[in-house]
């Protein structure tokens, strides 16, 4: 008892530190969900079926990436939840025991087991009146974990279709709690991110249903259904749930990543359509501008900037392009410069991007949409795994997602035997190798 | 390959995996993160009644033991009233002490707020009833010296204690011995908000435990009768 009694004495002195700076984080996760720092066992992939290709339906994937395990750059194991629901992003609960995943076709959400045996998740749970419980949200997208809740940002709606939506949150039970409908002139959803240090939230804005689910081609050439992005962010008192401030970021902002350093008040976007990187700064009065730091490629040939990693140390962050099928690597020590310091092609389409915690290995996978896929050679599907040594990315395996008879693989998550192991569970590690 | 070379490898692997509740907040069980320097929170927390709070779950009624041995109900809340709960165990090193020192800086603000003084109440329950027994808890209640009512619990035994753990979701399991280093137990530390009709209106962990967060809160669920 006695560290307990000394910790107190600090308390009683005065202020108790709630927020010093860890050194990492895994760049995808909520600041409140526990955090992998050591070598992952397993890449999670959320996987979208393809008819014909296996069972075709969605599925949850595990990808062994240890590689002092016998089942690094294999499929483990891999669990189908029936029929196809544009299966797209996924999150843990704060406790990593749990993963929701969702279906932006379907609006199903689809609750996995981790805990019981890492290797082989367990579907446990099928929310399918989200649209329903909601209010009318449909397109479930970010799942983020906040202390005994999922706070769910939506895509659409379904009285229209359009990109009306909002924030919607959950009980870890499963339990709907409420909608926060997204503030006028700023009412496209995408993204949400939390700064619990200076109690502020951004979320980003995409487009509805009606869009998404259109095949691409034909989008673009429509000029009306092409004014119907978002081009704002809001910022929000996270603790109230209450939009402070709409930021002007035209071209579609998507994926939002904040700061580790909690002295670094400041947050990073891309826009899909205008190719732009932004910063979100914080600024002496408290509020907040959004700045255009930097072009990704070049713009005028849409190289449709989408998923995005931030590096544990503030340093690197890493920008995938859709339409290239290419990862662009920029220094953001300065983050109002950023500087182009590694550019690769990792396939055909490259989509999504995870990273370590100690930003040495990153995984790419390709699918955005099913819609939005390439066509034939151009529809390559697969999970890439690559290292990173601070100047280049080197490759260290590949999962072809299509031979394998998956589908187009997703959001990926990581996952490790170690906890279960430490409680003594009986979940088979895995052979050494 | 053996069970037993089979879990020395997973174990090993277990000294990597940080147990936090916050990226931002405090290093857990086997954290290898570098030590950090607080960085004091920069906002004004939403004044109390500006905001709203939905009931998240329903408790039912438990009953533990006190510091006495005596069996004690876990909330014991009158109507208009609210209370602050916190899972620990005596042998952490980080979280829990985290968590109950937040707890006994809201025990000196409640006691200079004359509309929560008496209102409020603030629980530790013991997640680990092998090791803390009454006497333990008695023993930092008195090391704690609370000005309000503070209630210190612990249970006759795990089966006792399981309910309680599984009604508030609050995840606690011991660990093989040894495995991390320092640690006994995995768990996220948590605090709840419960107001009057058992029902938590807030869960709080590492990454947003602020002592004027949890004042405004529990007068915005107390003055909302």
């Amino acid at each position: 008892m006695g560290h307990i009694a000394v910790a107190v004495s600090i308390a009683v002195a005065g202020f108790v530190a709630l927020a010093p700076p860890a050194r990492a984080d895994e760049p995808c996760q909520s600041p409140y969900v526990q955090k992998l720092v050591g070598q992952e066992d397993f890449v999670y992939v959320w996987t979208l079926g393809i008819p014909g290709v296996g069972d075709g339906s969605d599925k949850l994937v595990t990808i062994g990436a240890n590689p002092a395990r016998a089942d690094y750059g294999k499929v483990v194991a891999s669990v189908s939840v029936g029929g196809r629901h544009e299966a797209h992003h996924a999150g843990f609960t704060d406790d990593r025991r749990h993963l929701w995943a969702g279906g932006l076709d379907s609006s199903a959400i689809f609750v996995f087991d981790l805990a019981s045996d890492p290797a082989k998740p367990r579907l446990l749970k099928t929310i399918s009146d989200f649209a329903e419980r909601s209010g009318g949200v449909v397109g479930p997208h970010t799942f983020y974990p906040i202390p005994g809740r999922m706070l769910i940002s939506g895509l659409s709606n379904a009285k229209d279709l359009g990109g009306k939506s909002a924030l919607v949150e959950y009980a870890n039970d499963g339990s709907y709690l409420r909608t926060i409908w997204m503030p006028a002139g700023a009412e496209y959803g995408y993204d949400v991110r939390i700064n619990p240090h200076l109690n502020r939230m951004l979320t980003s804005s995409f487009t509805g249903k009606k869009n998404y689910m259109r095949p691409l081609g034909e989008l673009l050439k429509d000029a009306e259904a092409m004014k119907q992005f978002g081009n704002t962010m809001v910022v929000w008192d996270f603790h109230a749930r209450k939009p402070l401030q709409t930021l002007e970021v035209p071209g579609a902002p998507l994926e939002i990543r904040w700061a580790t350093d909690p002295r670094h008040e400041y947050a990073f976007t891309t826009t899909a359509l205008t190719s732009k990187i932004w910063g979100i700064f914080r600024k002496g009065d408290g509020s907040f501008e959004a700045v255009a730091v930097a072009d990704v490629g070049d713009p005028g040939k849409v190289p449709l900037p989408v998923d995005i990693t931030f590096s544990s140390d503030d340093r690197y962050l890493f920008v995938d392009t859709f339409m290239d099928g290419s990862v662009r690597v920029y220094d953001v020590a300065d983050p109002r410069a950023p500087k182009l310091v590694h550019e690769r092609r990792i396939g055909s389409q490259v989509n999504m991007v995870s990273q370590s915690w100690d930003g040495k290995r990153l995984y790419f996978t390709s699918s955005l949409l099913a819609n939005w896929d390439g066509i034939g050679g151009d529809d390559e599907q697969f999970l890439r795994a690559f290292g990173w040594d601070g100047t280049s990315l080197t490759p260290t395996f590949s999962v072809d997602f299509r031979a394998a008879g998956l589908g187009r693989p997703h959001i990926m998550h990581l996952g490790s035997m170690g906890l279960a192991a430490a409680r003594g569970g009986d979940a088979a590690p895995g052979p050494a190798r | 390959m053996t069970h037993r070379r089979l879990r020395a490898g997973a174990l090993v692997a277990a000294l990597s995996l940080v147990v936090l509740a916050s990226g931002r907040g405090v290093a857990h069980e086997g954290d290898d993160v570098a030590a950090a320097s607080p960085v004091a929170p920069r906002f004004d927390p939403p004044a109390p009644g500006t905001y709203e709070l939905p009931p998240i779950l329903e408790l039912a009624p438990h009953e533990l033991l006190d510091p006495k041995g005596e069996h004690a109900p876990l909330l014991g809340l009158q109507p208009g009233e609210a209370a602050l709960v916190s899972f620990v165990y005596l042998g952490c090193a980080d979280q829990c002490p985290m968590a109950t020192a937040v707890l006994q800086q809201v025990d000196r603000r409640i006691s200079e707020r004359p509309e929560l003084a008496g209102r409020v109440v603030l629980v530790t329950v013991s997640f680990d009833p092998a090791r803390d027994r009454p006497e333990q808890m008695g023993r930092l209640a008195r090391a704690l010296a609370p000005r309000g009512r503070w209630r210190f619990l612990t249970a006759p035994d795990p089966t006792t204690l399981a309910p309680v753990l599984e009604d508030f979701g609050q995840d606690a399991e011991e660990l093989v011995a040894g495995a991390v280093p320092g640690a006994r137990f995995s768990h996220v530390m948590k605090v709840f908000l419960v107001d009057g009709d058992s029902r938590v209106r807030n869960v709080y962990s590492a990454g947003f435990l602020d002592a004027r967060v949890l004042v405004n809160d529990l007068l915005t669920v107390i003055e909302e009768r």
